[in-house]
């Protein structure tokens, strides 16, 4: 009976969204054997969790008191937990570590807690993947990916790699924001202003004419090169329009990243006619033909057409190469990827996966550091906006600033390069320095402008947590803060919600500039007393002291003004730790929880929107094969471009 | 007779006296034109609107006078302004109801001209709640100038989302929206800035009269494309044909003028800022100013909008006598004297920039006074008590005469509950813009009127 009832509610919402769609009755009724199983769970949820929760939780997670804004009560009804997941995730990950109930109010007890979370971990997920990651019901899944235009950065990198020149054209535009799951790729948070077309058209106008400049020779080798290239395909024709064509076809199609179809060729021809018409010469009517092409919305825009029916349809071939080149290069595909587009084999797996293995050891996959590492670090501002003070830390610097960043940037495509294990960016022997970041970290040896891979042997130094990046940017001007940095830890790092401040509370007091730093920790501990702090900073704090050890600009130090750093820490969960390398083992034990939060960053950063619950069952999926392959760094941008959002496109009307 | 770069008469040599520029200027020339035809009373300059804003509040205290009317004493963040104060309304009790809710920046940035509720979300269905008082004006009075209006500020877009208040963070980085949904990018490049404005110094426009047939053809591709888009994507969409057709009208201006009628290159200019990003905040701020003054003084644009830093910005204000850190962290005073000091100086430091610019345009002879009588320089901050957030009580300046519209030379304390869109109404109204009603505004904020 229950069972029944509740394959009804699901097919009844279902058919309320889309009254077409009766076709999923019969997908459901096949999976009645799993819909038990979660009815046996939903029925332990009623039986032994919701007395606990509403016994020890409601008082404060409710609507009335609602604390952190977050009100449990909204998620119980039994035939919504499967949707709710996710937020269930959260409830047993802040009960595993200690955290909730916060010291003060009733505890759990120790069947309790089991209880609740091997509740949470049998959570019948292969059904929910199962029956709706189908293409039927895909349909009311919101995985819709807008069409959206380049990011600057990829349009600077699809310049460089159309035309083989790099012109530096990133910083003529205004910078985008973010949107999503923090990510610049996002449609909904990329605008376009007349300032872009202004630049776009001067940027096109610029190139086209430093190609093909009246009367004259480039003025390079590289735009020589560059314009054997652009005209390669238009030699030994039997005439000029002919000439024109070849060479706007094979530049269209590489910059338009598809096959240019009849009706369109003939168009851009008759333009390039018209022109000649009007007095134009061949080579100023390619002038116009090359600057027309980089400002066509076919090359500034992402564009995923859609068909007139709603529902879903698997991507082609030449758009998969799109959305992979966007991925790993934060550019257009190549040749070899044009190639596999073009005969249909990039939509088999085994090739897309090879695929994503060769452009992994390309040095385009940079773009992967630059892009996704800085934003999923939020390291973008490093050195500009909130920077160290300049008497305080005179070496603190552009140069070095960008050092900084560089070595995380290295070092991350590092790992994705050497198909390294994704735990490496917790802990690593090796990291990248130039001569500058090798002197800010004492590092002894020959240095030059570039960077280069060095041993951390017998450094406390050792991966992203203890990069002068983040240690600088999250510091204030003056101090280090042991607060802004468990933040970032917990975050960035361990992808848990860290609520702000509220508006009223007190928070420390600066006395002058230079602050002690025990003097810091008692003021810090005098604040987590007051029990509606304590919630929040007694699992911020600590994981921040634990860093102690390294400057507002992230030198090692023993001692801040003369008295010695106590960087011991004890989290809620009881754990203790003393210093960095032990913090950094306590982050490792965590690892599903890190590289959880990595497989979500990632997938968000290449779908280019907010993730939502169907989405769980990728990241669930990639989890699952990285356990198995010891975290290979490349297993997950393949498992990624192999899964079902990326590979189809969802239609809404 | 198009050609009337040759000042020839006083009246118009009056205008350009100081300047150390000959510009063809678009209302001069209309002016030079009832010279010429002796009818009619002398045609009077445009109204310029300026709308400049500064992140994380204000110690209120030390800005709001204690005394209402023409006779008030110079609280300590505005002494800046002490020589000015005939120039200026400083305006109290002026509140931004729909940011009463949401988080403490966000909801109260994005919508400092629009005056409506900012849609929370971390990136589906961005909105700042209407237009922006800029943008609404440019679309009036845009057509009459090369660029309908001008977006600057200091600092990169903001990336990221805060997912630990729900919103993206875009929302601390624009005021200027085209529409509820859609802001305009600004530009953070004084060179580029400057380019745009008056062309790369090689003899071409910032926008050629070659690219017309080129932006055609582009266009009708665009349209071809859009209907094979989804529903939501010929929304997106619609911001790449708006934004052709926006540089298709630029290049329409200058061709219908005729290219020695806007020729800023054959006059003396000031020199090309350098390129690249300035390294010193001060020295980038200056500069940004005096180019809004420089494009009004020129006619290039009469709308302009400029952010001296995004919301929450964590800039380090050690330059300022008396400070020891950074703009957001102090504004979070906690009601310690020493860190209230120290925001206060910041914040005055901001009222100095500001005093600057007017100064510069009060020595800008136009008309029958001054660039700064034609115009209506907004100065405030979408918050007053950076520590509470507070959107209520906002601090407001307006500076310049409107054209003589505005009795300047006062605080004028509003009732409580009088919304800052009452404002935007009666500015509006000066800039030609009829409207009885925008975002949450009661009516017109009559106090400011001149007599």
């Amino acid at each position: 009976m229950r069972v029944r009832r509740c394959a009804d509610l699901l097919v009844r919402r279902v058919c309320r969204s889309f009254p077409r769609l009766i076709v999923l009755v019969g997908v459901l009724a096949g999976a009645s054997g799993q819909a038990g199983e979660a009815e046996a769970w939903r029925m332990r949820f009623s039986e032994e969790i919701q007395p606990m929760l509403t016994q020890k939780c409601l008082d404060c997670h409710s609507a009335d008191y609602a604390s952190g804004e977050f009100d449990l009560s909204k998620f119980m009804r039994p035939e919504r937990l499967i949707e709710t997941i996710d937020v269930w995730e959260r409830v047993a990950r802040r009960v595993r570590n200690g955290e909730m109930p916060p010291t003060g109010s009733e505890a759990l007890t120790d069947d309790e807690r089991a209880a609740m979370l091997k509740w949470v971990d049998n959570a019948p997920r292969d059904e929910d993947c199962r029956q709706l990651a189908s293409d039927e019901s895909m349909r009311w899944y919101r995985g819709h990916v807008m069409s959206r235009r380049l990011t600057r950065f990829e349009y600077d990198h699809a310049i460089r790699d159309l035309i083989g020149v790099d012109f530096g054209l990133a910083a003529t535009l205004p910078s985008d924001g973010a949107g999503g799951e923090g990510f610049d790729t996002t449609g909904d948070s990329l605008f376009l202003s007349a300032i872009h077309i202004e630049r776009y058209l001067a940027a096109a106008d610029r190139i086209a004419g430093s190609l093909l400049p009246k009367d004259a020779e480039p003025t390079s080798r590289d735009l020589m090169l560059a314009r054997q290239r652009l005209l390669a395909p238009g030699e030994d024709r039997e005439s000029e329009q002919a000439a024109a064509e070849a060479i706007f076809l094979d530049l269209a199609s590489r910059a338009f990243r598809r096959e240019i179809d009849t009706d369109e060729r003939e168009r851009w021809m008759q333009w390039y006619h018209d022109a000649r018409q009007r007095g134009d010469d061949h080579l100023a009517a390619l002038r116009s033909l090359v600057t027309a092409v980089l400002v066509s919305p076919h090359f500034l825009f992402l564009v995923e057409v859609e068909p007139d029916e709603e529902g879903v349809r698997a991507l082609t071939g030449h758009e998969l190469a799109t959305r992979i080149a966007l991925l790993i290069w934060s550019s257009l595909p190549d040749q070899a990827l044009r190639d596999r587009a073009e005969d249909g084999s990039l939509l088999e797996p085994g090739v897309a996966r090879s695929e994503v293995r060769r452009m992994l050891a390309d040095p385009r996959s940079r773009a992967l550091g630059e892009r996704f590492a800085i934003q999923w670090l939020d390291l973008g501002s490093l050195g500009s906006g909130r920077r160290p003070d300049a008497e305080r830390f005179p070496e603190f610097d552009a140069d070095l600033a960008e050092a900084m960043q560089d070595e995380v940037i290295e070092f991350v495509v590092s790992v994705f390069r050497d198909d390294a294990s994704l735990l490496s960016l917790l802990d690593s022997d090796e990291t990248f320095v130039n001569a500058r970041l090798a002197e800010h970290y004492g590092l002894a040896g020959e240095f030059d402008d570039r960077f280069r891979r060095v041993s951390l042997d017998g450094s406390p130094r050792g991966g992203l947590t203890t990069m002068a990046a983040v240690l600088t940017n999250t510091s204030f001007p003056h101090r280090t803060s042991p607060v802004l940095r468990g933040g970032w830890l917990l975050e960035r790092i361990l992808g848990e919600r860290v609520p702000p401040p509220p508006a009223d509370v007190p928070e420390l007091e600066e006395e002058g500039q230079a602050l002690v730093a025990r003097s810091l920790r008692e003021r810090l501990e005098q604040h987590r007393q007051r029990a509606d702090c304590a919630t929040c900073h007694d699992r911020i704090d600590p994981l921040g002291f634990g860093l102690e050890n390294f400057d507002a600009i992230g030198r090692w130090r023993t001692d801040d003004g003369g008295v010695a750093i106590d960087a011991s820490g004890r989290l809620p969960s009881g754990e203790v730790f003393d210093g960095p390398e032990e913090l950094k083992q306590i982050l490792l034990s965590r690892r599903d929880q890190f590289v959880q939060h990595l497989i979500r960053k990632m997938l968000g950063y290449a779908l280019g929107r907010p993730l939502n619950r169907f989405d769980q069952c990728v990241i669930d999926d990639t989890l699952k094969a990285l356990r198995r392959q010891d975290y290979r760094a490349s297993l997950l941008i393949e498992e990624i471009v192999v899964s079902y959002p990326f590979q189809h496109r969802f239609i809404k009307k | 007779m198009a050609h009337n770069r040759q000042p020839s008469s006083i009246s118009r040599r009056t205008f350009l006296r100081g300047t150390g520029v000959t510009l063809g200027l678009p209302w001069l020339d209309s002016m030079a034109g009832g010279l010429r035809a002796s009818t009619g009373p002398e045609p009077q300059p445009p109204c310029r609107l300026a709308c400049l804003f500064f992140p994380n509040g204000v110690w209120e205290k030390d800005w709001i006078p204690q005394q209402t009317g023409r006779e008030f004493d110079m609280p300590f963040a505005l002494e800046p302004l002490a020589d000015l104060r005939d120039d200026l309304l400083i305006l109290s009790g002026l509140d931004k109801a729909h940011s009463r809710q949401g988080d403490g920046h966000y909801a109260k940035t994005a919508n400092f001209l629009t005056g409506m509720p900012v849609k929370k979300t971390t990136g589906r269905n961005i909105s700042s709640g209407g237009i922006s008082l800029d943008q609404l004006v440019a679309q009036h009075v845009g057509h009459q100038t090369p660029l309908p209006s001008l977006e600057l500020g200091t600092e990169p877009v903001i990336s990221g989302v805060d997912s630990n208040v729900g919103y993206t963070r875009l929302y601390g980085s624009h005021i200027s929206w085209q529409s509820p949904t859609r802001p305009v990018a600004k530009e953070i490049n004084p060179r580029m800035v400057y380019e745009r404005l008056f062309g790369a110094g090689d003899g071409s426009a910032a926008v050629g009269g070659q690219h017309q047939h080129l932006l055609d053809f582009v266009l009708e591709d665009a349209h071809r494309l859009r209907k094979q888009l989804g529903r939501d994507d010929q929304f997106k969409f619609d911001e790449y044909l708006d934004s052709v057709r926006a540089v298709e009208r630029r290049i329409e201006f200058h061709q219908n003028r005729g290219p020695d009628q806007w020729d800023p290159q054959a006059s003396g200019l000031p020199e090309a800022p350098a390129p690249g990003l300035p390294d010193d905040f001060r020295e980038h701020v200056r500069l940004m100013l005096e180019l809004i003054v420089l494009a009004f003084r020129t006619d290039a644009t009469r709308v302009s909008t400029m952010m001296f830093a995004n919301d929450v910005s964590g800039r380090n204000f050690a330059f300022v006598d008396g400070v020891s850190g950074s703009h957001h962290e102090l504004s979070h005073h906690e009601n310690n004297p020493d860190r209230i000091s120290q925001y206060t100086r910041i914040v005055r430091w901001h009222v100095q920039q500001f005093a600057e610019m007017l100064r510069q345009m009060k020595s800008i002879p136009e008309g029958d006074g001054s660039l700064l009588d034609h115009s209506m320089i907004l100065f405030g901050c979408g918050m007053s008590d950076g520590n509470r957030h507070d959107p209520n009580n906002l601090p407001i300046i307006v500076a310049g005469r409107a054209g003589g519209t505005i009795r300047t030379g006062r605080h004028v304390s509003s009732p409580r509950n009088t919304p800052l869109c009452n404002l935007y109404v009666s500015m509006a109204h000066r800039m030609g813009v009829d409207i009885d009603q925008f975002g949450d505004s009661t009516g017109e904020l009559t106090e400011v009127d001149a007599g």
